[in-house]
């Protein structure tokens, strides 16, 4: 009984002493991708990327829309690490990160406007859990760097740890 | 005309009543008048009952009036212009008796012109605080109508100076002038009291444009427009207006057939018959009136996209007559709702009872009196 007792209390010790590592789950809703490079309507929709811009005119109608497209190019990114397409995956996150750095001036700005930015604020906390929660999964995934070869280009180093943390820090 | 006056009189009261009446459907939990104690949302049969003698007598009203139009050794026009400004009183009742739609228009243009965002991306209840939220039944959708309407309400909007009950009275009259502008459009158009008087004095059109301050007027106003300078023979400003009208609420897309038809028919020098074409368009707007049932409901407002014709075509006694016992039957629509305050249950059924059993009554009641007259 002692000896139970006492095997039982070691387990409970590791268990609490070790960092056990749990992801949390965040809520927020990343989209469907949409389409990939390679698709002969890739290029269209870059081009309705660019002229949607002026359509989104407005504080909360940019956040809107550089955050739609911060997530598009993660779960596109995502996609292509996980197909091994590393250079078109490291362009898509680049295109994420780009995206994603404008979202707290956006609100910045909105709040400088006088509009309410709490309801927005909690939007970005959830995005950037998400983002973290799937950068994370993509680094215990891909190699650390890899050298990359392409048909009739040079050889290139891509550094996919530092850029995904890179990406993660940005989104802290 | 003595007898004219003596009703005229009686005609400021009961729209003064009627006005008074309108404060009823003001929901007290919002703000708490105490003569709004007898409200629709404590006393429901009584103010069913009483707005179904409004209308009663509104329809009254409009018979009296069309038979004094009627009769051309009449004066009429100074006569008319009186009977409209009386009705213009209806300007200042509470906007939200029948529809909240008016809340929205407000709201689509203080995200755009005051919140400066894109009202088809973002929501009025993006900006959590504003007053307007309270009012507003589709707070979580983005603008429901055409760019045409959004730039347009910016007038309103501008000269509500951002006070509140301002700007909704600064929309209730912009509406107002829009109905004015269709009104003297359809008399240089016919040169016909009694015709513009179909359309002018209906009470639907009264209720709807006058109570509610829909934008419908508007939209139709670009439309028959369009159609004037197509009888200038000027096709551009025509487009034009068709086109600012399409994107006002895209319904009288309906009309580019005809439009269409009528712009073939100048460019080859044909002969063009008006009255068939605005019979035609007439017909169009019916049937997009009809079609709207399947999108959500049949809204009484958008038998404004039809009526606006009927002082342009030559329709026999017996259809105005259908046509109007179907728009006045589009008012008692109303009553289901303010009775049960409920929008499901029994309530569609009673809607579409109230609706179309009385024009069908009357369809019925013309048939067989053909039919007996041919037999006897």
């Amino acid at each position: 009984m002692k000896r139970k007792l006492l095997i039982a209390l070691i387990i409970f010790g590791i268990l609490y002493i070790l960092p056990l590592k749990a992801l949390a789950q965040s809520t927020y809703v990343l989209p469907y991708p949409s389409v990939m490079p390679g698709n002969k309507f890739y290029l269209l929709e870059r081009v309705a990327e660019e002229i949607l811009q002026y359509w989104y005119f407005g504080d909360f109608a940019k956040f809107t829309y550089h955050l739609s497209y911060a997530d598009k190019y993660l779960v596109e990114s995502k996609i292509l690490f996980e197909y091994g397409q590393y250079a078109l995956a490291v362009k898509s996150l680049e295109r994420s990160n780009m995206y994603f750095i404008r979202l707290e001036s956006d609100l910045d700005e909105a709040a400088t406007h006088g509009k309410d930015i709490s309801e927005k604020s909690i939007q970005l906390t959830s995005a950037k859990d998400k983002h973290k929660e799937i950068l994370e999964e993509i680094v215990s995934e891909v190699p650390v760097e890899v050298l990359w070869t392409e048909e009739n280009k040079p050889q290139q180093l891509l550094k996919l740890h530092h850029l995904l943390d890179k990406s993660i820090m940005l989104r802290v | 005309m003595k007898h004219f006056s003596i009703v005229l009189i009686t005609y400021i009261i009961f729209i003064l009543l009627f006005t008074i009446f309108s404060f009823t459907f003001f929901n007290t939990d919002i703000v708490n008048f105490p003569f709004l104690q007898f409200s629709v949302f404590s006393n429901r049969l009584l103010v069913g009952g009483t707005y179904t003698l409004f209308i009663l007598l509104f329809i009254g009203y409009f018979v009296y009036f069309l038979n004094f139009f009627s009769v051309k050794k009449n004066s009429r026009r100074v006569p008319f212009i009186k009977v409209v400004a009386i009705s213009s009183l209806l300007v200042f009742s509470f906007p939200g008796m029948l529809s909240y739609d008016i809340f929205n228009y407000i709201a689509s243009a203080k995200v755009t012109f005051f919140y400066k965002e894109n009202p088809y991306v973002i929501m009025p209840i993006a900006f959590s605080g504003e007053p307007l939220l309270t009012f507003m039944h589709a707070a979580n959708k983005t603008a429901l109508y055409g760019p045409s309407w959004i730039l347009l309400t910016y007038i309103p909007h501008a000269l509500g100076l951002g006070y509140f009950f301002l700007t909704l009275y600064m929309f209730k009259l912009y509406v107002f002038v829009f109905y004015l502008l269709t009104v003297l459009l359809l008399y240089r158009m016919t040169k016909d009291i009694f015709r513009v008087g179909l359309f002018a004095l209906c009470p639907l059109v009264l209720i709807e444009t006058f109570v509610s301050g829909h934008n419908d007027i508007v939209m139709m106003f670009f439309a028959v427009m369009s159609f004037f300078m197509l009888e200038k023979k000027q096709i551009a400003p025509a487009i034009l207006f068709l086109t600012i009208s399409i994107l006002i609420k895209f319904a009288t897309m309906f009309l580019l057939p005809v439009f269409l038809l009528v712009v073939f028919k100048i460019i080859t020098g044909k002969m063009i018959s008006w009255k068939k074409m605005y019979l035609y368009s007439m017909t169009s707007m019916l049937c997009i009136f009809l079609l709207s049932s399947f999108r959500e409901e049949i809204y009484p407002w958008y038998a404004i996209w039809f009526l606006v014709f009927l002082p342009l075509v030559e329709i026999s006694k017996r259809i105005k007559v259908i046509v109007f016992i179907f728009t006045f039957s589009l008012l008692f629509r109303y009553v289901p709702y303010i009775v049960t305050l409920n929008h499901f249950g029994l309530t569609p059924y009673l809607k579409m009872i109230v609706t179309f059993i009385p024009v069908l009554i009357v369809i019925s009641y013309y048939y067989s009196k053909r039919l007996w007259q041919k037999v006897f």
